[in-house]
């Protein structure tokens, strides 16, 4: 009988059920045995499944384990530790069972033969591995603190890795950043987003807890779509400094290839072209070790391992995934918008996750990079700012020629124009944080949502900034590079007496 | 709750939120912001020089419609000493194209501009009719792309002319860039956020409208009371291209600068020289002589295989090898008039003069 249970309907009339895989049931690769799985039409069976899946880690991978260009025919000497990032999602579960059963699986110690599993050459790549976790749910409402699963998932590990849990508010801690060797800046400047410059001003209230402050920063953003490019930021940015701190020289990302090929769309859609490389593998250190030869290097080894693949590998080997709070903006968010479409249409166009890797590993950045950005630690084009004013013109005084109708405008009052006068000159310039963003992060920060957005408005001049930024400023503040000075201190009475009080006559006693 | 005054002049009534940059602004200012961003994209660019011949690759929907309108209007504001043409290509598409031309025709008498239009039956010998006849409406994008490229050049090889701007808008590139992403074309990833494109013979192709949003062009054209033809083609099924463009209208509905943010990270990127090294040199086509990356070029390739009655042949590899596997072509092939690039500023036919 047909689905729609009518005996009478032929079965010819339904469509043919389309095929799973292309020609035969048999493992594509041994072509022996029935195949278990169907990979892009390809089948496989489970013997052969699982050395796929190592060979395109191991591939991935160990190509950039030595530092620089070294080849690894002289071993896997990597020039630090290891530090695995783990977000409790698929990809990077799946990571940390394989970092495990290829570079941790051999006993050291106690080789006495020719060869065999003991051997030297079989122990551990890295001295020390840490394993980071950035606990989200400060920041989303409603979302359970998962901390203790994922030290409880750790623990298995427990036996080459130590665990380090973070959260996100620890971006606005001093105690962490000092902590990963930063160094706590001596007050705190606010930013105010309704600006295009980013206008900075000392922060109001210094007692507030990181939390509070996070949560400022986050319901400061112009539209849904900032928030999770936000967190993103965040999240990153704090494994890279513990990285840094636990003397790592590479961190390990669970990206998988469906991931990378959504991140990769997404970046582009939110202006990252520019670093397009940086989004598949990129080397870091912190602004104040810039020019040390020591660096992070950022890897994703999944990144030929489709999401697919992962699940199949998770199921097959009993991993136990804790899930993630995976906050994409709802919606309105690109980064929901870009999942669902690359998701949908891999579906009807399967080569299409791959194709854009491949594609995107074909380009690099057209101009050679105008320093980092002080947000995200990225390299940042030159000339944003004026690129942005010449295509679309956001005022008249900017281009230096006015429309015919603008002479009919009134010109400001008397005292009106006396009083901005009168507080120019009171008020010394301010400096904005504009010109030391790179383009996705400007864009994150001021570009609004054609609704409006009142949470915007509401947050004026109080928005606090994490840590490693008002660090980056100081460094172009006090490194003398040449840039403008960033003067961000307000003077106190007494202190500007004290700096003239040579050159103070005593006053006469009445 | 008071009238809002404009963001811009800080003098006029609000009349309309801009798409580009969610401001607030009166009609004047608009118009003003718009055109002027325009020019800017011209002089930054160093498009055109006094003198230059220019075609207007007219199509009579909105975005050559309002081309036109503003080219005609910079020319004679910033004196760039252009002379312009209105360029046409009639497809054969029953009940598509007819409306489309007489907006064209109808721009020739209010612009004064001379019109040509230049038919795909008139230069290969088949209207899309009756291609979509024989392949199906499959794979007809592919035809009417290829041939309405060459036709443009060919167009403006008869009038000429030594440039060509098309209405492509921010939207149009944004959406090319994501496409060519997405299918690996690295070649035209390269090149498709490039304002001038030139080839070793071919005529210049530029794009004043890279910047602007499709909405702010509908805006335009809705205040300065421009009338257009908004037609869907009724054989355009391609399925992956609108995809594409429903994707990139949500990321606009998240976020309204995603236009200009994917067109400034393609401008940001690209393709690496070791990977430019293996794309193939361009050469001239053996058969019609307009440039091509194999011996014959696309369209030649696609209309022997429609005279040969195996359409798929300029489609697919297997086919194009059964193609060839049936011999040499019958020397009495139909084949497109060997191309002849412009000899600087004569045209090599009549054109419809502006009425006077």
């Amino acid at each position: 009988m047909t689905s729609c249970g009518n005996p009478a309907s032929e079965q010819d009339a339904l469509m043919q059920r389309r095929t799973k895989f292309d020609k035969t049931r048999l493992c594509w690769k041994c072509r022996e045995k029935v195949g278990n799985v169907v990979i892009r039409h390809a089948v496989y069976c489970r013997e052969c499944f699982f050395p796929i899946i190592t060979t395109k880690f191991k591939r991935a991978l160990e190509p950039f384990i030595n530092p620089g260009n070294e080849t690894r025919r002289q071993g896997l000497k990597p020039a630090g530790n290891l530090c695995v990032a783990f977000s409790a999602g698929l990809g990077s579960t799946v990571l940390l069972d394989l970092i495990s059963r290829l570079y941790f699986s051999a006993e050291t110690g106690g080789w006495t033969g020719r060869g065999g599993t003991d051997h030297p050459r079989n122990a551990p790549v890295w001295k020390k591995t840490t394993i980071c976790y950035v606990e989200t749910s400060s920041a989303l409402p409603g979302t359970r603190d998962r901390t203790e699963d994922v030290r409880a998932v750790v623990a298995q590990y427990a036996g080459f890795a130590s665990f380090v849990p973070l959260r996100l508010e620890d971006a606005f801690d001093d105690a962490w950043w000092g902590k990963v060797g930063g160094r706590p800046p001596p007050s705190h400047v606010s930013v105010d987003l309704a600006d295009e410059e980013l206008l900075l001003a000392q922060k109001l209230s210094a007692s507030d807890t990181p939390v509070v402050a996070l949560r400022a920063y986050l319901a400061a953003m112009p539209t849904q779509t900032a928030i999770p490019s936000a967190i993103q930021n965040l999240i990153r940015l704090l494994l890279l400094h513990t990285a840094w701190a636990t003397e790592s020289s590479h961190l390990l990302l669970g990206t998988s290839l469906t991931s990378l090929s959504v991140s990769l769309i997404s970046s582009i859609s939110q202006g990252g072209g520019f670093v397009v490389r940086e989004e598949a593998q990129e080397e870091w250190q912190p602004t104040v070790y810039s020019g040390s030869k020591r660096n992070v290097r950022v890897t994703r080894p999944m990144r030929d391992i489709g999401m697919k693949e992962c699940a199949i590998w998770a199921w097959w080997h009993k991993l136990t995934v804790v899930g993630k709070e995976n906050y994409l903006g709802g919606k309105q968010g690109i980064g929901t918008l870009t999942k669902s479409f690359i998701v949908g249409l891999e579906r009807d166009y399967p080569s299409t996750v791959s194709t854009i890797v491949r594609t995107c590993a074909k380009l690099a950045p057209k101009n050679v990079a105008d320093g980092r950005c002080v947000l995200c630690g990225r390299p940042a084009q030159p000339d944003v700012q004026a690129w942005k004013a010449r295509i679309s013109i956001r005022a008249f005084d900017e281009q230096g020629d006015v429309p015919p109708h603008r002479t009919l405008a009134p010109d400001p009052a008397p005292d009106e124009r006396t009083r901005e006068t009168h507080e120019d000159a009171a008020m010394p310039p301010r400096v904005g944080l504009t010109p030391h963003l790179c383009y996705a992060c400007h864009t994150t920060l001021t570009s609004r949502s054609s609704r409006g957005s009142a949470a915007a408005s509401t947050q004026v001049g109080a928005t606090p900034l994490p840590v490693w930024v008002e660090s980056g400023l100081e460094m172009l503040d006090g490194g003398g590079s040449g840039q403008e000075k960033w003067n961000k201190r307000k003077m106190g009475e007494s202190e500007m007496k004290e700096a003239i009080a040579e050159f103070l006559l005593p006053k006469e006693d009445a | 709750m008071p009238p809002r005054t404009c963001a811009l002049c800080l003098a006029n009534r609000a009349m309309l939120k801009r798409p580009k940059t969610g401001q607030q602004i009166c009609r004047d200012c608009f118009f003003y912001v718009f055109e002027t961003e325009v020019h800017n994209t011209i002089i930054q660019s160093n498009l055109f020089k006094p003198g230059d011949r220019v075609a207007i690759g007219a199509s009579g929907g909105k975005d050559s419609t309002v081309l036109a309108y503003v080219m005609k209007t910079l020319n004679e504001r910033y004196q760039y000493g252009l002379e312009l043409f209105l360029l046409s290509i009639d497809e054969g598409i029953t009940g598509y194209r007819d409306d489309s031309l007489e907006t064209v025709k109808r721009n020739q008498q209010q612009y004064s501009m001379p019109l040509k239009i230049l038919s795909y039956d008139e230069l290969y010998g088949w209207t899309m009719d009756a291609i979509v006849s024989q392949v199906g409406k499959k794979n007809n994008c592919t035809f009417c792309g290829v041939f309405r490229r060459q036709a443009l050049d060919r167009g403006a090889a008869m009038l000429g002319v030594d440039h060509i701007v098309t209405g492509h808008n921010a939207d149009d590139i944004a959406e090319t860039v994501l496409m060519n992403i997405m299918r690996g074309d690295i070649a035209r990833l390269g090149r498709c956020t490039a304002i001038c494109t030139q080839g070793e013979d071919t005529i210049r192709r530029s794009k004043p409208f890279k910047y602007a949003y499709e909405k702010e062009i509908v805006m335009y054209a809705y205040f300065k009371k421009l009338d257009y033809f908004s037609t869907e083609c009724i054989y355009s099924p391609d399925a992956y291209r609108g995809h594409a463009r429903v994707f990139l209208k949500d990321l606009e509905a998240a976020r309204p600068s995603a236009i200009i943010d994917i067109i400034h990270s393609g401008e940001a990127f690209e393709v690496r020289e070791e990977v430019k090294a293996t794309q193939k040199a361009q050469q001239t086509c053996k058969r019609c002589g307009y440039m091509s990356s194999n011996d014959l070029c696309k369209a030649c390739t696609l209309l022997e295989g429609l005279e040969r009655g195996m359409a798929n042949a300029g489609i697919t590899d297997r086919a194009r090898k059964k193609l060839d596997a049936e011999g040499p072509p019958p020397d009495n092939l139909r084949t497109i008039p060997f191309y002849n690039p412009p000899s600087s500023g004569t045209a090599s036919i009549t054109v419809e003069a502006a009425p006077s």
